[in-house]
């Protein structure tokens, strides 16, 4: 996603908004891998390959959400990886 | 709100339906049914690997007036046909947002985008359910839609989240499958012609009035064409809706 997308994005749960992101990877104003995070309900939302993946929590795939965590652990903050909704590492 | 497994079959056959589309190479159009074509103007120009997935029954930005610098959300994007039209209007400033729950659709989208560099940088593709938009409210222009909103088990959601993503006078315009009346119950319970479009759909009287328990005004439904084909007994349209949020 692209940086000024930020702006209108909000979370697909509580419709908080704006949502914070945390960038692994970015080329430019252009995100490839990170996070979005809802502040309120502490829900995150992976961005792969530059899509955030804003699905609710029964549509999500808690395998690929955990594998998600489990590689980009040491580039979030604990509060997505250990604490994040809906899924987090133990 | 608690969600009946039943809508949770239903958001699934519609997603592997979808999915089984977008690694395909041919276009479906809603279930082969209402096949409408794409309604492109002459010198248009659209992605072939867009319109070669296209599965629409009309053609919402008929219904608008889009300007340069608009923001405009596409519900079920599929292969992106109706963002990559909608981008080359808005420019540089406009942003123009597909939401799509099929992730194959939206890589595939996403390819696209990317295949024509810097033309499509306004567009962007987001994972995402049209019952639970991932935008701010108040936040865009229009809401579009090709064919989509039949496919969803709650329709007022739907209406409900287009209503609160838009800004005051913001359009909400849509094409989709309407019936004249009620169709048979044995017909909505059969999840594949649910995502052939018709089991879900809405009777023209019944879509008005769920736009406006959402909050629309000036909610207008014209029929593109009529159809009478195959096993069901009853007609469906293909049809434009229109509605105004003003509040």
């Amino acid at each position: 996603m692209r940086r000024k997308l930020l702006d209108i994005l909000a979370c697909p749960i509580d419709k908080h908004y704006p949502l914070e992101l945390f960038e692994v990877k970015s080329e430019g104003d252009l995100i490839v891998d990170g996070a979005l995070v809802c502040t309120q309900c502490n829900r995150y939302y992976p961005i792969i390959e530059e899509i955030p993946v804003m699905l609710p929590d029964e549509l999500r795939n808690k395998n690929e959400d955990l594998d998600f965590l489990t590689k980009y652990g040491d580039k979030l903050p604990e509060k997505i990886v250990k604490q994040g909704k809906p899924f987090h590492l133990d | 709100m608690t969600e009946s497994s039943e809508e949770l079959d239903i958001r699934r056959a519609v997603r592997d339906r979808y999915s089984k589309l977008a690694t395909s190479n041919g276009s479906d159009c809603c279930g082969g049914v209402s096949c409408e074509s794409p309604l492109v103007k002459i010198g248009e120009q659209i992605p072939v690997e867009a319109s070669s997935v296209y599965a629409g029954c009309g053609s919402p930005l008929q219904l608008i007036n889009l300007k340069e610098g608009d923001s405009v959300v596409d519900l079920g994007s599929g292969g992106g046909i109706d963002i990559f039209r909608a981008s080359q209007i808005i420019g540089e400033k406009g942003k123009a947002i597909g939401i799509d729950a099929t992730p194959e659709m939206i890589w595939r989208a996403r390819h696209t985008a990317e295949k024509y560099g810097d033309k499509y940088r306004n567009t962007e593709f987001r994972l995402g359910e049209i019952e639970h938009l991932p935008l701010a409210s108040n936040s865009v222009d229009y809401v579009i839609s090709n064919c989509v909103i039949n496919l969803s088990p709650d329709k007022l959601a739907v209406f409900r989240e287009s209503f609160r993503v838009l800004k005051n006078n913001g359009i909400f315009a849509v094409a989709d499958i309407t019936l004249p009346k009620e169709i048979p119950d044995i017909s909505r319970k059969d999840l594949d012609s649910w995502s052939a479009c018709i089991a879900g759909a809405l009777t023209d009287v019944e879509y008005v009035r769920l736009l406006q328990v959402a909050g629309f005004k000036e909610v207008s439904i014209d029929h593109v064409s009529t159809t009478n084909i195959g096993e069901y007994s009853f007609p469906y349209f293909s049809s434009h809706i229109k509605a105004i949020k003003k509040i």
